[in-house]
């Protein structure tokens, strides 16, 4: 039943906006901030999902930006002022990152924001930041539009796009199958992310010239308590290859459901196997199925993986939180790292005048020096694509990939004419 | 109004409905008067000198204020117990987003248009939907916002689907918190105004003997279907208005405040305030959305909270936060010699309680 | 052939954990003519007491965690009836919907306390967590589970109302109250029990489906209007129009996804809105009197 699977949060526009104090029900309490004049401190922002099926994003991302920030004021601060983070859960819903955006910037005088998880709450937060001239970080949220249909000179994004993480699946999945004739399915989140995600994977596929046929579509809502009736309609397609946008907790389920069908045993699936859906499927993580990963721990000292301090970063997270940190955690540190160079070299927190010296910048992070080209502010980053394994990791004891293939960026990448030629 | 046999006034005369609904001496009514002027003067000073953050909370409140009295049109005077009055708020909210997005209206024009085209919307399905009575009628609005949400959610390339519609689609002028605050406030005043006015005309009387005696104004010879109808599109009108008004506080519209709880939301404002009283709805408003939006910086159990003061009204005082406020007045004035004992409950003798 | 099984066995599946809850809800409009919005928060404390209860174990402990959250809740139905639904039965509409809301509200801001507001997940038990062939179709046993569930549920409601004493005194607790009371039935009890049971079936379907679901707060509100939907079309108090609903609304949904999965979720509405203008009392109703 569709309407079953509906989307999980159904609140009324009135409690979205309210939702920002389930933050605390998630264990990051809203800290109120005496603002960015008073007592040499500044406030930073970010707004994201931390409740819900694909909170581990959220949760493991802020605790990234945490820990960047806590080194930032362990070195006496940035502009010798002391920085403090403001969050709120926006419950993936567009209304409430747009509101809780807002009031971080009027309320709590935010003077940058870190980018929520769902590109549709970050569509919704960039004409915000645009109107108060935040400059905004995104380093979870990917979808291509961000940047050319939505762009704005406020908005930067550390993590590969629409097009480039697909992109690199494809690629992989090109050099796998050859000029072997094969059946494709996708299923994916019901939003911009999903629809632009697959749409880049399938132009990605006509690109690489890869023999395939397009046998079921499925776009079942972000969310979705019951994706079964979406499911059933994939599996009776018998794809050989399936592309799964999906992510967090969203893309276990669907893990956990489709062995029920015995449907890893005929079909490979292309999905996020990152950290957290390996971890939580444990023995039952999918051998042979295709893991990408926008900055997985186990790609250490790979380009993209291999900046100043990455060890030592992977080291303290797993030595304070018991477990390696995620993608979005190592990616959520290398925004914040952006925003400080970019203050520092503006010698100011004015939102325009950090936008402008990042614009085109080449900035050092964890991750390496990341370049953020003028013409749309996407970092030049890489993705990494692998296939599950079948045993634990002799050295994380974790199950995760047989080997890392890593997509560089300017394989993947539009070029600056493609990217404003998108802008609309 | 309506192609009627007998015109309104004389069945309201019939029907012996004072033609005048402002009850009570003299004195009452001025002050009554003064108390709302005074409520009105408080408003404007606050959306004036709050922080900016905290103006735009008013400037919300205030809109939705408009939504509560529109729902209440049909709600508590005319005995309709709609749960699909977001259909019109999300027409009016839309009107001005997608007018953006698709570069098909201005600004000025879809805040202009959005009304009408909720009255439009309405007319089918009003027509569709008063069909039915009672809690038939509750459940087919109740479909229909979902219908409308669905819609809403699925046609990606109309609406901008699930994920809704942001942008700077509010001219620059209405960016700064208190002049968009003025702004909404002014708006709304008119509209509560004409509202007052419907309700107070024949035709308001009309729609209240019907709720009350549905067989008796029938069995006058007044078409009842279509003095529904006529209520129905009114109140699409204004609930489109108030949606407009949404888009100028949160520069947005999306999905959500298209299904079916956004659609109560009206409904339960009106409930708290008073859906007998013409201001209760007000009241309603203001307490449901500073309770969902400050009572959270204390209590994390805001919904708790909201759905134990629903249910306290609902099942102890069916009249509301307003014929509680009649009821207390009622009871100093037995405290005072004898005279004026008479005091009867809702809903006759709440009417006009601000 | 595989093709069709597979989707004909989801359907099933689907149609039949609809059904289970849907049947609550009819049941307790039938013998009480009150809509009870809180009846898909019955249904998500049934899932979150299995997370529970259940934990990680996958065996003997899932099936004692069903028959506990079926009888925890019903607990909790029977205190949802005497502290609040014994008031406004009787009441107008508005009344109840707005009251049985409340319910809704405040019981899903006690589950965010209980249960936080994270998704949990629990596999379905050995033995019927695998894969079975058909036809050269590969099938999730556990459909069979909530299929065979929601027929056995059918069949003990069918017996129930339409072979027993209590059938037809729920029957008659609407049509002619005061006869029941002249007969020595106790009008209160008979609702109370009732309404607990109507919990009981909510709280049994939303155990029995929490292996093939992610269960977090939100739920209570997405299956209300699905189980709505499904009691109108079939006609408000009415068990048999209840199962064909909720068929047809799972072959509607299953049917439109193929033909156009834009347009596909608006059916079922367009469906409910046809019924209610031509025929308010549903497929299988009796028109009020």
């Amino acid at each position: 039943m569709r309407v079953l699977g509906k989307k999980r949060r159904a609140r009324s526009y009135l409690t979205a906006l309210t939702v920002a104090a389930l933050a605390a029900t998630a264990g990051t309490a809203a800290t109120v901030s005496a603002g960015a004049s008073s007592g040499g401190t500044v406030t930073v922002g970010e707004s994201t999902t931390l409740s819900g099926s694909i909170a581990e994003l959220g949760q493991t991302g802020l605790q990234g930006v945490q820990f960047a920030i806590n080194a930032i004021n362990a070195h006496g601060g940035l502009l010798g002022k002391h920085i403090n983070v403001v969050s709120a859960d926006d419950a993936a819903t567009p209304a409430t990152g747009a509101s809780n955006a807002r009031n971080f910037i009027l309320n709590d005088h935010a003077v940058a924001m870190f980018g929520p998880i769902v590109s549709s709450v970050a569509s919704a937060e960039e004409p915000v930041v645009t109107q108060y001239k935040v400059p905004i970080f995104f380093y979870i949220s990917n979808d291509i539009a961000l940047l050319t249909k939505d762009y704005t000179p406020y908005a930067f994004q550390v993590v590969p796009n629409t097009v480039m993480e697909p992109r690199a699946a494809a690629d992989y999945l090109a050099h796998m199958v050859g000029k072997k004739k094969i059946t494709i399915g996708t299923f994916a989140p019901n939003y911009s992310f999903g629809t632009s995600t697959v749409a880049g994977f399938i132009q990605a596929l006509k690109d690489l010239h890869v023999n395939y046929k397009l046998v079921n579509q499925q776009f079942p809502p972000l969310e979705a308590t019951n994706i079964a009736p979406y499911l059933s309609a994939l599996v009776a397609a018998h794809p050989e290859y399936v592309f799964n946008a999906q992510f967090g907790g969203d893309l276990v389920t669907f893990s956990k459901q489709a062995a029920q069908y015995g449907f890893f045993k005929h079909t490979k699936v292309i999905a996020m196997y990152s950290r957290y859906p390996l971890q939580s499927l444990g023995a039952g993580a999918p051998a042979g199925a295709i893991g990408f990963d926008r900055a997985p721990f186990w790609a250490l000292g790979k380009t993209g993986m291999n900046g100043t301090g990455m060890a030592a970063f992977i080291n303290s997270f797993k030595a304070k939180y018991h477990q390696y940190p995620s993608a979005w955690a190592i990616m959520g540190y290398s925004a914040v790292q952006t925003w400080a160079y970019g203050v520092k070299k503006a010698g100011t927190f004015d939102g325009t005048k950090v936008s402008a010296a990042l614009s085109g910048a080449n900035v050092p992070t964890i991750r390496g020096t990341l370049n953020l080209r003028a013409c749309d502010h996407q970092a030049n980053v890489p993705e990494y694509v692998g296939t599950v394994s079948a045993k634990p990791s002799a050295q994380y004891h974790l199950r995760l990939w047989d080997s890392v293939f890593v997509a560089q960026a300017k394989d993947i990448m539009l070029t600056c004419a493609q990217s404003k030629a998108l802008r609309g | 109004m309506a192609r009627t046999a007998p015109n309104d006034a004389a069945v309201a005369a019939v029907l012996g409905v004072p033609a005048s609904a402002a009850t009570g001496s003299l004195a009452s009514r001025v002050g009554r008067a003064a108390a709302l002027v005074a409520f009105v003067a408080l408003v404007v000073v606050l959306g004036l000198t709050l922080a900016p953050a905290n103006a735009l909370e008013l400037q919300y409140a205030v809109s939705l204020t408009l939504f509560a009295v529109a729902t209440n049109l049909i709600l508590g005077f005319g005995g309709l117990v709609s749960f699909g009055q977001g259909i019109f708020y999300g027409v009016g909210a839309y009107t001005v987003a997608l007018g953006w997005m698709h570069q098909s209206l201005n600004f000025t024009e879809a805040m202009v248009l959005a009304p009408f085209f909720g009255a439009v919307a309405a007319i089918p399905l009003g027509m569709l939907a008063l069909r039915t009575r009672r809690l038939y009628f509750s459940l087919l609005t109740l479909t229909m916002s979902q219908l409308a949400y669905v819609i809403a959610e699925n046609q990606t390339n109309l609406t901008g689907g699930t994920n809704g519609v942001f942008g700077a689609m509010v001219p620059t002028w209405l960016l700064d918190p208190h002049t968009s605050f003025l702004f909404t406030a002014a708006i709304v005043a008119v509209a509560i105004a004409i509202l007052w006015k419907v309700v107070h005309s024949p035709f308001g009387l009309v729609l209240r003997a019907i709720r009350d005696n549905r067989e008796r104004v029938e069995a006058l010879g007044v078409n009842v279907y279509a003095h529904e109808l006529a209520a129905f599109v009114i109140s699409a009108f204004f609930c489109s208005l108030a949606g407009s008004l949404f888009v100028v506080y949160s520069q947005s519209s999306y999905p959500e405040i298209l299904n079916w709880t956004a659609s109560g939301v009206p409904v339960f404002m009106a409930v708290i305030g008073g859906m007998y009283s013409f201001f209760g709805p007000v009241v309603g408003a203001f307490v449901y959305e500073f309770a969902s939006h400050y009572l959270i910086e204390y209590t994390q159990d805001w919904q708790l909270v909201i759905g134990a003061v629903l249910l306290a009204i609902v099942l102890l005082r069916p009249d509301g936060l307003a014929g509680s406020l009649g009821s207390l007045r009622a009871w100093l004035r037995r405290r005072r010699p004898v005279e004026q004992a008479t005091v009867a409950a809702a809903p006759e003798n709440a009417e006009g309680t601000p | 052939m595989a093709r069709f099984l597979t989707e004909t066995i989801g359907t099933l599946s689907d149609a039949g954990s609809l059904f289970v809850v849907a049947a609550g809800l009819t049941l307790v409009f039938g013998a009480m003519r009150v809509i009870n919005l809180a009846h898909g928060t019955f249904y998500m404390y049934g899932a979150f007491v299995v997370t529970t209860v259940a934990g990680t174990a996958s065996g003997l402990r899932f099936w004692v965690a069903v028959v506990v959250a079926a009888l925890v809740v019903a607990v909790l139905g029977a205190i949802v009836q005497l502290g609040v639904v014994r008031f406004v039965v009787g009441k107008e509409p508005l009344t109840q919907l707005v009251a049985t809301f409340a319910v809704l509200y405040i019981l899903a801001d006690v589950a965010l306390h209980l249960w936080g507001s994270g998704a949990r997940s629990v596999s379905a038990p050995l033995g019927v967590s695998g894969t079975f062939t058909l036809a050269g179709a590969y099938l999730p046993v556990y459909d069979l589970v909530i299929i065979g569930t929601a027929v056995l549920v059918g069949l003990v409601l069918w017996l129930l109302l339409s072979h027993t004493s209590l059938g037809w005194m729920i029957r008659a607790a609407v049509d002619d109250p005061e006869l029941l009371q002249s007969g020595g039935v106790n009008l209160r009890r008979l609702h109370l029990a009732v309404f607990a049971t109507g919990a009981l079936l909510a709280a049994l379907a939303g155990a029995i489906v929490t292996p093939q679901i992610s269960v977090a707060p939100g739920m209570d509100q997405s299956i209300i209007v699905s189980s709505l939907l499904v009691v109108v079309i079939g006609g408000l108090g009415s068990v048999v129009g209840t199962a064909f609903a909720a068929l047809i609304i799972g072959i509607a949904d299953t049917v439109g996804t193929l033909v156009d999965p834009t347009w596909a979720s608006t059916f079922m509405y367009f469906a409910v809105i046809l019924v209610l203008v031509v025929r308010p009392w549903g497929l299988f109703g009796t028109p009020e009197r």
